[in-house]
């Protein structure tokens, strides 16, 4: 019920800084994109570590918010035969991606440290 | 190289179905890394980590809801409908057969149910209590309820602080006539001291509480003044009392319910009508009732040790100790009964628990039915169980499947069972003596009701969903079904159970009807027919001897006679009495009843030794007339001229016997007589026996005794009744239960027939091609009838033997609550089992009679 509730209000589009870590790395391993490989992902990237269920359960949630499609993909040796699920970003999480991105470019701009700096950003 | 086998069988428990190919998949996969990465036991401990990591709410299975899919419950019910509709006859049965035994098990319910909310109505129904006497004598400790007036007023005046209230009335009530001008009615009341109606809370529809107060006032039930005085104005008519006093009708009350102890009250006056000082404070007259309300912090046993020794300062030292207790009214009903002082089951509660059993067999019965008609189609709903099996059902859903239909089965049950309760409610109620409504508005009838009906369907459809789901769906498929040995035996059983119990309530009640003819049957030592008994008043006591003259003048009539106490029942009883020259009191409580002369020739009674009493003889006082078991009870070999001295209550007569009648049963034909002794009085005297002539017809005789008493006491109410219709009355408890058991064990055993009506039809097409082939071999109707037969009448038989010793062991239990009573008869026995085996043959017949009778070539031609 909780649960439930929770899901609902956050569903309103918002990405929330570890999801959008995870959606970022979805995007980088491209056909790659598997729980176990974004975890590991994750790990190198940013030297911390995480559980495969709590980056399973954050990918959960960003489908349910419309950010990731994903389906299963061919079964392999090391994983005892069994197939794995391959995430990829859809056209909604790639616009909350760049949202996400020029709020925080938007800011930075008017950070009065880096005030005279400029970023070439594409 | 593999993950810890318990982790993934963890990680498989309680993961999510559609998870665990990707999950399992992803940690073996860097399960393999970290092996390749670093040592062996890391890796498993990493493994580890991450199957707890996983207990996370989007991936744990739902637990607490088992998945629910409604279309399989659609589907479910449309198959259980299908299947009921397919076997309509077995349908019927079960159905039948659920009903009946729902609706007698929700009978016996409801009757329990009245039973235990007896007195409940009264708002202090927790603070009521009656003031109860213990009578301890060296052999034994007797309770009454019979108290003096002093010890009212006592506990009236020492102990406020324990009683809120205290009201007295007369040991004795009996209906009294109310008289409104030409019209007369016989109601029960009560004659109470004022404060009786603040304990009963009596709802006032008119007047106050207050109204008692007030020795000339009367309040009366709200059905009552509709009665007397229809829609008139009740309040400030007066009313006369026997036609002795004029009362003035001062409230009127909410009847009490029928299942409350003055429930049958139409009224209520005042005590003090018949005690002229206002507190009858006298100790040596147990003549009162005594009710109390206690204060509200008061609870029962504290009171009673307090007023325990009350009584002590009024008797003699050395006469037996009497002590005081108090019976909360919760127990008034039920657990009155004592046995030497003590507490003991009460004939009520043992009611209670004989037919709240009988309602639970009757209840296995009909699920027994439903067990037995499901799994004997095994073989039938075999291939269907094969069939959902191999499409992929899991045996906990083939089952859900069965209980399904037995839930089906149930409610339609309960539903058929309502109509039933609603349309033999008031029949039910006539018999048991009951007036209890049909509660709709009750939640708890609701959910009892329900309750019980889910209990059945659980209780029926367990056993068939069990046995039917565990079937190897291949077998199932081939018809190779060979499960059939071990149920069929758990088949026969019940059925042997089924009619035992149907056997011993049959036996059961046979015998309670021989008993009770058997007492009906017994000389009661007079004559009752024809005998006319009647209450007198003060009228007719000043003109009893011209009444007497007239009535016999009427030619009608051949004498009349009077007598202090009636002729259906033992009040008066009296101990203290001595042979002369002997040191202690006779071991005999006498039954003493003063009576007039001709008492004797209008009774009739069998005179057995030495003579009546005689008018002519003039002043009888100290002549005694003693019955056959008083005699025994002396021990006198000798009886007549007999002296025996009498204690003070008698004035220390000398009393002589005149002569020996036959024991006079008054009071209840199941009981040793009582030892009776009579005095002869021409004083006047309460109650009144006429005997109408033999050979005129009664209605004649009546009005011609309801024309002398015009002439004769004009305002006298003539109010009669005859003695052997008063004398049947006895018997009504007894014929209650004679009538309950035949009704029980009657479907009992229609409910058990039913069953095997619908196993042998079963039975009889399973084996329809070996009867057509066994008759083309020339196998005669009486062979094959035998054949089919057989099985069943084993079952029978082997139940008649079983339920034989269970019912004598009952039987001899249920006889010894009878001081008269009937040994116990071999053809008893042998009516109850030869009716029942005719009873199952004739059912089991039809149908093994009809499948002789058919053409072979029916059943043959087709395959």
């Amino acid at each position: 019920m909780f649960y439930n509730l929770v899901t609902n209000i956050m569903k309103e589009t918002k990405l929330g800084d570890f999801e959008e870590t995870l959606l970022l790395i979805v995007g980088i391993l491209d056909e790659d994109a598997y729980a176990f490989k974004i975890a590991e992902e994750f790990e190198t990237q940013l030297d911390r570590a995480v559980s495969i269920g709590a980056v399973h359960s954050t990918l959960k949630r960003l489908g349910d918010k419309g950010f990731l499609t994903s389906e299963m993909g061919e079964p392999t040796a090391e994983r005892g035969g069994r197939r794995k699920r391959i995430y990829s970003i859809t056209g909604a999480g790639q616009r909350a991606l760049e949202v996400s991105r020029d709020i925080k470019l938007s800011l930075w701009s008017q950070f009065p440290a880096f005030g005279n700096l400029k970023f070439n950003v594409g | 190289m593999k993950p810890p086998k318990s982790a993934v069988r963890f990680l498989i428990f309680f993961l999510k179905q559609e998870l665990q190919e990707e999950v399992l998949g992803d940690l073996e996969e860097q399960f393999h890394l970290n092996v390749k990465r670093g040592s062996l036991l890391k890796a498993k401990f990493k493994y580890w980590l991450q199957v707890l990591n996983y207990l996370r709410p989007f991936a744990v299975k739902n637990f607490s809801t088992p998945q629910i899919y409604t279309p399989m419950i659609k589907h479910n019910f449309k198959v259980s409908y299908r299947t009921l509709l397919k076997n309509k006859m077995y349908s019927l049965i079960n159905i039948g057969g659920l009903a009946i035994g729902l609706t007698v098990s929700l009978f016996i319910g409801l009757w329990i149910h009245d039973e235990y909310s007896y007195n409940q109505n009264h708002e202090h129904y927790d603070q009521i209590v009656q003031v109860m006497r213990k009578d301890i004598t060296p052999d034994q400790i007797y309770v009454n309820t019979s108290l003096t007036g002093g010890i009212g007023v006592e506990l009236a005046e020492k102990y406020p602080n324990y009683f809120k209230h205290i009201a007295m009335t007369f040991f004795r009530s009996e209906s009294q006539l109310l008289i409104k001008e030409e019209n007369i009615y016989k109601e029960m009341g009560y004659f109470f001291q004022s404060d009786i109606t603040h304990i009963l809370t009596l709802e006032m529809v008119e007047g106050t509480r207050e109204a008692l107060q007030n020795p000339s006032n009367i309040i009366i039930s709200e059905s009552l003044a509709e009665k007397i005085f229809g829609n008139k104005r009740a309040i400030g008519e007066t009313l006369s009392l026997n036609s002795d006093t004029e009362l003035i009708v001062q409230g009127i009350y909410e009847d009490l319910p029928d299942n409350s102890t003055f429930g049958d009250a139409g009224f209520f006056a005042s005590q003090a009508l018949f005690y002229n000082e206002q507190n009858p404070y006298v100790w040596d007259n147990y003549n009162m009732r005594i009710y109390a309300q206690l204060q509200p912090n008061i609870d029962v046993s504290e009171a009673s040790s307090v007023i325990k020794d009350l009584m002590v300062p009024y008797r003699d030292v050395d006469d037996d100790p009497r002590e005081l207790f108090l019976l909360p009214m919760k127990d008034w009903y039920l657990n009155s009964e004592f046995a030497n002082g003590v507490r003991v089951t009460s004939q009520q509660v043992e009611f209670i628990r004989l037919f709240g059993i009988i309602g639970i067999f009757i209840l296995l019965i009909a699920c027994i039915n439903f067990m037995n008609l499901n799994t004997a189609q095994f073989q039938k709903r075999g291939k269907e169980v094969g069939v959902r099996k191999t499409m992929g059902s899991l045996r906990g859903q083939v089952a859900s499947q069965f209980l399904m239909e037995s839930f089906l089965y149930s409610i339609g049950a309960f539903i058929i069972s309502l109509l039933l309760l609603y349309l033999f409610l008031p029949s039910f109620n006539d018999f048991a003596g009951k007036e209890i409504g049909f509660e709709w508005k009750n939640p708890l009838f609701w959910a009892s009701g329900i309750g019980l009906s889910l209990l059945v369907a659980v209780l029926a459809g367990s056993y068939p969903a069990i046995f039917l789901s565990s079937f190897n769906p291949i077998e199932a498929i081939k018809g190779k079904l060979n499960k059939g040995g071990k149920s069929e035996r758990f088949r026969q059983i019940l059925v042997v159970f089924q009619f035992t119990i149907s056997i011993v309530l049959i036996i059961g009640t046979i015998t309670i009807h021989q008993q009770i003819n058997y007492a009906k049957d017994r000389p009661v030592g007079y004559q009752q027919d024809r005998l006319v008994t009647l209450t007198g008043s003060s009228e007719l006591y000043r003109n009893r001897d011209v009444l007497r003259m007239e009535l016999i003048n009427s030619g009608v009539i051949e004498d009349v006679a009077f007598a202090n106490y009636p002729l259906n029942n033992t009040l008066g009883n009296n101990d203290g009495f001595r042979l002369p020259g002997a040191m202690n009191d006779l071991p005999v409580t006498f039954n003493t009843v003063f009576v007039s002369p001709e008492y004797g020739e209008t009774t009739k009674w069998e005179l057995v030794e030495g003579r009546s009493f005689s008018r002519e003889r003039g002043d009888e006082s100290s002549s005694i007339i003693v019955s056959e078991s008083a005699v025994e009870g002396m021990g006198l070999d000798n009886p007549i001229g007999q002296e025996i001295i009498a204690s003070s209550s008698f004035n220390g007569d000398r009393l002589t016997i005149i002569g020996v009648v036959k024991d006079m049963i008054k009071g209840s034909p199941f009981q040793k007589p009582v030892p009776l002794m009579l005095f002869s009085t021409t004083n006047p005297l309460r109650y009144m026996f006429i005997r109408i002539k033999p050979g005129i017809p009664l209605s004649n005789g009546i009005a011609e005794i309801r024309e002398t008493f015009k002439e004769v006491v004009p305002s006298h109410p003539f109010e009669y009744d005859f003695a052997d219709d008063q004398y049947l009355t006895k018997f009504r408890s007894e014929e209650r239960i004679g009538t309950l058991a035949t009704l029980f064990s009657g479907l009992a055993i229609l409910i058990s027939c039913l069953g095997l009506f619908g196993l042998s039809a079963f039975m009889v097409t399973q084996r329809i091609k070996e009867i057509g082939i066994r008759k083309v071999l020339g196998a005669s109707i009486v062979n094959l009838w035998l054949l089919l037969s057989k099985d069943f009448g084993r079952l029978v038989v082997s139940a008649c033997l079983i339920a034989i010793p269970i019912s004598y062991y009952y039987i001899e239990k249920w006889l010894q609550n009878y001081e008269y009573h009937i040994p116990i008869y071999w053809w008893m026995f042998v009516i109850g089992i030869a009716s029942c085996i005719l009873v199952t043959m004739l059912t089991v017949s039809y149908h093994s009679i009809k499948a002789s009778l058919a053409n072979p070539v029916e059943s043959l031609k087709s395959e």
